[in-house]
């Protein structure tokens, strides 16, 4: 194995605590304010950060879960389709601004679909994009309001982010090297 | 005397030509006439058996010879579609096919368009066998009914004086009990067979595959076995009937082909045990195959037998219209029935009801497919499978290849056939390499109908040389320019 | 506000097929995916604008060489719903009226770049012959006698969405009817059976021929009890079937008369007693009111058969979705 982390638990918290900063004084406050966690990782981060939010501001912006399958513009590249994991908005989309969560942020196309998926379900005001590690490659002209990490990786390596909600254990983010298929073990 | 067999003596070797010599070697022997099989040696000169030598003592178990030699087959029944249907099959090319498969006398059906109803298509159908110089002995039947109409009485008279080997309106029952009884009559006093296709028609409207548990699962219309049953019933009764009211010398015969269930051949034990002159032939495909195989069981019935239930076994996609045949494969139980009633002399024969289609007439809905199977080129093979799994022995199988078919066409002109191995006879003979396995392919018939639920399958033999007559009529490609 | 309920699998979806052919080669963890993807369709079905891009560039042609306003309407709406194309062929309109053959209308409809073909036959098997030769994916949407998947799936679903606890195990469910010729019937047979439920089905003899034997082959862990007494398959029904009894049955000596068999079998009010008081009311459609199925029955509050053909757009989408949404993994269908 050639993991090695990049973030430890501390980090990411901080990261994380910074981020909900940012965003409130972006949006100049926590009025008509939304995060929406994309499934599954950007869920507990979204929630995570509206923690720190109410920590620091006193207030608990509403947090919603998408799930963006059915908006993927990469299915047939998919060997298996994927679980429809649920969507949940408790809010009206209609005036607010959303702020969509992801763990890692690569190609731009997950965050693509997930305006699509936005779309379908109202007109927000606004939407801005907090992502906990930005690894670049981008294939859209998508850029992230906020920024836990930037890393710079070819496309060779992966990002694993471990969020403790869903992954167990304790959060952390490693970068590995993909085995090359055919260059031996 | 050399440990392995041999094939020695073949000069320059060409299909057509009179077989000058071929010495055989230290080869398994089966004499059906006599019941013998053993280790030989044989000697084909001048395109007659010079010389057979039975070598004394017994054979160890597993080094029987891998050359087998058996003599000349004879098809009761067989469909070459000319005149009409040259597409699916010529005379010439049924006859390449039939002598790749071992067989050296064939009878052919009469259902061609037009058919076999007058002496006319008759002597058009034995010219083109003649034409083609295949060695192998044709026969022909006439159609029982005019235009196989089932309303009248086909020429009889004028087709027996031109040589016909019988009468079958084969394809379709004589659905008329009265005309059947008058045609069994007439033709007994012709001294000819009348060959029946025992069928139902009404048990069996719109039936598209044996009924019962895996027609039930596909949802395909059943073939019930009443369906033949009830049709053998009826024509044993009625030549009860023509039988006492028979002049001397006009005693009337039937054959009943393709028998399918074990209630048809407990029909005929019954007949035959009070005397009825009656034969019967069952197909290699209804001994070794079983309606598993349309829902895409690859199984052979004996192995099928003690498990028959579709879901387990399947490995084939199902539908395969090459397994639609009439009448339809049976389950396993009534192929090993058919097996016993070889066993026991019920059945009298095997024919191989060769039924080859083109492409385009099963590349199609199953129920919209043709019936029938193109086989034979594969009927000894299926043979030689259920030899070796113990169901059948050899000298049994022969039999029903070469006495049994000559005992049921009985004084049909030139019968008597062939005389075995008797030496100064011409030679009738049959190679088959046991050494290893053939694969068949659609490359490998020789039959225009590639209608085959066999293909891709390994049969448990392959014909290196038939002579028929004392000539090659096949030839091993690998045995060519000898 | 929106919640779209999470659908969760414990382990990563199963779907093995290229085709859908047949339900009786279906793994029970394959119903499941089915089952589950089905729900998270019917969430989309749920919004105001029931439209997701899912299926953005896929084709579907469907191809019905039978008539069925219903199956046909419904792919279509399904296809549509997840953005596919989808060109509607009816046979007897086409070429195949002058005699075109199954295989060379297949060939066409590929060349012509359809991905998925939904078909629809009299023959048995036919969309097997299709699935021989087309490169893309095949739905049976009906054939002869053998296979209705769609509708199976569609009648499991509803059956598991209204009978408490969704589960079938143990639950008594009733196929009434015109069992020999029907699709429905041989379908339903293999998914209910398999989810463990307590499987009857009832009828006037000729109309069961074959049904016993297979009641007697099925492995022991099939529950399929096939009787033509109606009186014993009602008693504490969960759920009743009535299946559509055609005309022609009449003509080819199947039964007497219409009256005969509405008298001894039509599902009445008053014989649904006998089942338990919340039983269900299926019909595949369409409905013969007043032959297999009294009019007050088909309309009662126990009947389900409205939502039958909403839940039959959820179980196409799903199956679209299923076979035409990602690359085919491994196909575990018989090769061509």
């Amino acid at each position: 194995m050639t993991a090695r982390q990049i973030m430890t638990a501390d980090e990411v918290r901080r990261a994380l605590v910074r981020i909900s900063h940012e965003i409130v004084e972006k949006h100049g406050g926590t009025a008509g304010l939304a995060l929406v966690g994309i499934q599954r990782r950007g869920v507990p981060l979204a929630r995570r950060i509206a923690a720190a939010i109410d920590e620091h501001e006193g207030v608990r912006p509403p947090v919603g879960a998408l799930d963006i399958t059915f908006y993927r513009d990469d299915l047939s590249l998919v060997a298996v389709q994927p679980v429809v994991k649920g969507t949940d908005l408790p809010f009206d989309l209609n005036d607010l601004t959303v702020v969509i969560v992801d763990d890692v942020l690569y190609t731009g196309r997950t965050v693509r679909a997930a305006m699509d998926a936005l779309m379908d379900f109202g007109r927000p005001v606004a939407i801005r994009l907090a992502v906990l590690v930005d690894r670049g490659h981008r294939e859209l002209p998508i850029r992230a309001d906020h920024v836990g990490k930037n890393v710079p990786t070819s496309r060779e390596e992966t990002i694993k982010v471990h969020v403790a909600e869903t992954d167990g254990g304790e959060d952390g983010v490693d970068i590995d090297r993909l085995e090359r298929e055919g260059a031996g073990a | 005397m050399p440990r392995r067999s041999a094939v020695g003596g073949l000069d320059d070797p060409r299909a057509g030509e009179r077989c000058q010599r071929l010495e055989l070697e230290r080869a398994w022997l089966v004499d059906p006439w006599t019941g013998r099989e053993g280790v030989g040696s044989l000697l084909v000169e001048d395109g007659r058996i010079a010389d057979l030598r039975w070598a004394g003592g017994r054979v160890a178990p597993g080094t029987r010879p891998e050359l087998l030699v058996l003599p000349g087959l004879t098809d009761l029944h067989a469909h070459f579609r000319e005149p009409g249907d040259e597409d699916a099959e010529t005379i010439a090319t049924g006859l390449a096919a039939a002598a790749h498969g071992g067989f050296t006398r064939v009878c052919l059906m009469p259902n061609t368009t037009p058919p076999v109803d007058g002496p006319g298509v008759l002597r058009q159908v034995l010219a083109a066998a003649a034409a083609s110089g295949s060695p192998v002995r044709v026969d022909v039947y006439g159609t029982t009914s005019a235009g196989r109409g089932g309303l009248g009485l086909s020429a009889m008279g004028e087709l027996a004086d031109a040589g016909a080997a019988g009468f079958s309106d084969d394809g379709s029952p004589v659905a008329d009990a009265a005309l059947f009884r008058n045609a069994l009559a007439y033709a007994g006093a012709l001294d000819r067979v009348v060959v029946e296709h025992a069928q139902d028609p009404l048990l069996t409207a719109g039936a598209e595959m044996h009924e019962g548990l895996v027609a039930t699962i596909l949802g395909l219309r059943g073939w019930p076995r009443a369906g033949e049953e009830a049709a053998v019933a009826r024509a044993l009764a009625i030549l009860d009937e023509v039988c006492r009211a028979a002049p001397t010398g006009a005693r009337p015969r039937l054959h009943l082909t393709h028998l399918s269930t074990a209630g048809s051949l407990d029909l005929i034990r019954r007949a035959k045990s009070t005397g009825l002159p009656v034969t019967c032939d069952v197909t290699p495909h209804h001994l070794a195959l079983h309606d598993g195989w349309v829902a895409g069981d690859r199984r052979w019935a004996w192995d099928a037998a003690a498990a028959p239930w579709a879901g387990s076994a399947v490995e084939a996609a199902p539908y395969d219209t090459a397994t639609r045949v009439n009448p339809p494969l049976r389950t396993p139980a009534d192929a090993a029935a058919l097996a016993a009633g070889l066993r026991d002399g019920t059945v009298d024969a095997i024919a191989t009801d060769h039924a080859p289609h083109t492409a385009v007439a099963k590349a199609v809905e199953y129920g919209e497919a043709a019936n029938g199977i193109s086989g034979i080129e594969t009927g000894l093979g299926l043979l030689l499978a259920a030899v070796d799994a113990g169901v059948l022995d050899l000298p049994t199988a022969t039999r029903a290849l070469t006495v049994g078919p000559e005992r049921v066409l009985g004084s049909a002109p030139g019968a008597g056939g062939p005389a075995g191995f008797e030496i100064g006879a011409p030679a009738d003979v049959v190679l088959v390499d046991r050494s290893e396995g053939w694969m068949v392919s659609a490359e490998g018939l020789l039959s225009k109908g590639k209608n085959s639920p066999l293909l891709g399958r390994e049969l448990g033999g392959r014909v290196l040389l038939t002579v028929a007559g004392g000539r090659f009529a096949y030839l091993d490609p690998g045995l060519d320019a000898g | 506000m929106i919640a779209e309920p999470a659908v969760t699998t414990p382990t990563p979806p199963a779907w093995r097929h290229r085709h859908l052919l047949d339900v009786a080669d279906l793994g029970l963890d394959e119903l499941e995916t089915v089952m589950r993807t089905t729900d998270a369709m019917a969430t989309v079905l749920a919004r105001p604008i029931p439209k997701v891009p899912t299926l953005r560039g896929v084709s579907v042609t469907s191809i019905f060489y039978e008539a069925s306003t219903r199956t046909r309407v419904s792919f279509e709406v399904a296809a549509k719903n997840l953005s596919a194309d989808i060109v509607n062929i009816a046979a007897s309109s086409s070429s195949v009226a002058k005699g075109e053959s199954l295989v060379d209308t297949v060939r066409t409809i590929e060349a012509l770049g359809a991905d998925v073909l939904v078909i629809r036959h009299a023959r048995s098997g036919a969309p097997y012959l299709a699935a021989s030769i087309f490169g893309g994916h095949v739905v049976n949407a009906g054939d002869g006698w053998h296979a209705h998947p769609t509708q199976a799936l569609l009648d499991l679903y509803t059956l598991r969405e209204r009978l408490p606890g969704a589960d079938l195990h143990g639950r008594k469910i009733v196929i009434l009817g015109d069992i020999l010729h029907s699709r429905v019937a041989r379908s339903n047979l293999w998914t209910l059976t398999a989810t463990g439920a307590d499987l009857w089905l009832c009828g006037p003899a000729t109309l069961l021929r074959g049904f016993e034997a297979l009641a007697r082959a099925l492995p022991g862990d099939r529950r399929l009890t096939v009787t033509t007494d109606l009186r014993a398959a009602l008693r504490d029904a969960d759920a009743v079937m009535t299946l559509r009894l055609q005309q022609e049955r009449m003509a080819a000596g199947l039964l007497p008369s219409l009256r005969e068999y509405a008298a001894r079998y039509q599902l009445t009010a008053e014989r649904l007693r006998a089942a338990r008081p919340e039983a269900l009311v299926l019909h595949p459609g369409p409905m013969n009111e007043g032959v297999e199925i009294a009019p007050d029955v088909a309309t009662s509050g126990r009947s389900v058969i409205t939502e039958q053909v909403a839940n039959g757009v959820a179980v196409r989408m799903a199956l679209l979705y299923l076979l035409a949404g990602g690359r085919p993994a491994e196909s575990a269908d018989a090769p061509a």
